[in-house]
């Protein structure tokens, strides 16, 4: 009972409210300029959807090739470092091995050099005798064809200083007192 | 029966291109759309744009529809829909940019100025409808109104029987103590 008056009093109310307003006649055409316009906007948004895509494809793409580019020169910088401190290493390793065999042929030419004198110590004596004979040989010059006393006196004496005991040292003295006595003589006969 | 073949023959028609089936449905539904919309949201008045988004979202999705429902069914489902969004949509839109103006969307003006010349008790009917919460609101409407049947509201609700009873049920309870000095 209550369920019918609530459902006329509803009725009733509806029909007092008046229906809707009349709808316009060309409702159809209407939807379907709507349902063309939100077909193109799908599609606008989809082709900007695509191309937004795209755009930031090719910019992670041209970013991670920049980015492995980088990486690569890093790489290839750290390398190169590393050669050149291997070719450092090698050259300096060259280099004391050079130095080595250097030294060692050094080494090998004087043992080898040393080993054709029969006694050093008679050559060295030889090599003593004969600068000392040089000396006195010059000296001689100095004396007896070029007239140049003073100097002549100087080698004998250094040939005296230096090698007392050669046979050379010997002829520097009597070479000496022979020039003395020469002196006396001339002094004595510029007094007479 | 023959109403259903009638629709399946205006689907198949407009699945294969035939775009005056899609006028004979605007033709034939238009006007129940307009007047459901008109009762489910308050009896505004206005409410084309609303059938046009109803019969847009009809377009749109046609060649999908399976004949399962009536045709008139499933419009009345996108209606409800439809009515609802409209509804969540202007209530959020008042509520952002004026409180105020809340209060007032709980009756629309064109309601406010009508109420004048209406008798009291209907304008009174009606505040009552519109203030049960949605759920109540449309079974009421679609039974009362629309007078579908209750498998078919239970349908377009997507409810069960049972669910559409009590809802019936807590509705009228409702109204019968917002209206209790009228029903007696």
């Amino acid at each position: 009972m209550t369920e019918d008056k609530i459902k006329n009093l509803i009725q009733k109310a509806d029909r007092t409210a008046g229906g809707p307003v009349p709808i316009s006649a060309n409702l159809a055409a209407a939807v379907r300029r709507r349902a063309n316009r939100r077909n193109i906007a799908n599609l606008v948004v989809r082709v900007a959807a695509a191309a937004v895509v795209l755009f930031a494809l090719g910019l992670w793409n041209y970013t991670a090739k920049k980015t492995r580019d980088q990486q690569k020169l890093v790489a290839l910088e750290i390398q190169i470092k590393q050669l050149q401190i291997q070719t450092d290493a090698t050259l300096n390793f060259i280099r004391e091995v050079l130095d080595e065999e250097r030294r060692q042929r050094r080494l090998n030419e004087l043992q080898t050099q040393l080993a054709s004198y029969s006694d050093p110590l008679e050559e060295i004596q030889k090599q003593v005798d004969k600068t000392a004979f040089i000396l006195v040989y010059q000296a001689n010059r100095m004396y007896r064809e070029l007239d140049q006393k003073d100097s002549a006196i100087q080698a004998y004496n250094r040939v005296i200083e230096l090698f007392p005991q050669s046979r050379w040292a010997e002829e520097a003295r009597q070479t000496l007192s022979e020039i003395k006595n020469n002196q006396h003589n001339n002094s004595k006969g510029d007094l007479i | 029966m023959a109403k259903n073949l009638d629709d399946e023959l205006l689907v198949g028609q407009f699945s294969r291109g035939d775009e005056t089936a899609f006028d004979r449905i605007v033709e034939g539904y238009s006007a129940d759309i307009a007047v459901l919309a008109n009762r489910l949201l308050g009896w505004p008045g206005e409410v084309e744009d609303i059938v046009q988004e109803v019969l847009l979202a009809a377009f749109l999705g046609l060649k999908k529809f399976r004949c399962e429902c009536s045709l008139k069914s499933w419009l009345f489902t996108i209606t409800i829909n439809k009515c609802r969004s409209y509804r969540y949509k202007q209530m959020l839109y008042l509520r952002f940019f004026s409180r105020a103006a809340v209060r007032a969307s709980v009756l629309p003006a064109h309601d406010e100025g009508k109420a004048q010349m209406d008798d009291e008790t209907f304008h009174k009917v009606r505040l009552a409808v519109q203030a049960l919460p949605l759920k109540y609101r449309e079974p009421v409407v679609l039974r009362y109104l629309q007078e579908l049947s209750t498998d078919e509201i239970a349908r377009i609700l997507g409810i069960s029987k049972n669910a559409l009873q009590v809802r019936l049920s807590r509705a009228r309870e409702r109204l019968r103590q917002d209206l209790a000095e009228l029903i007696g």
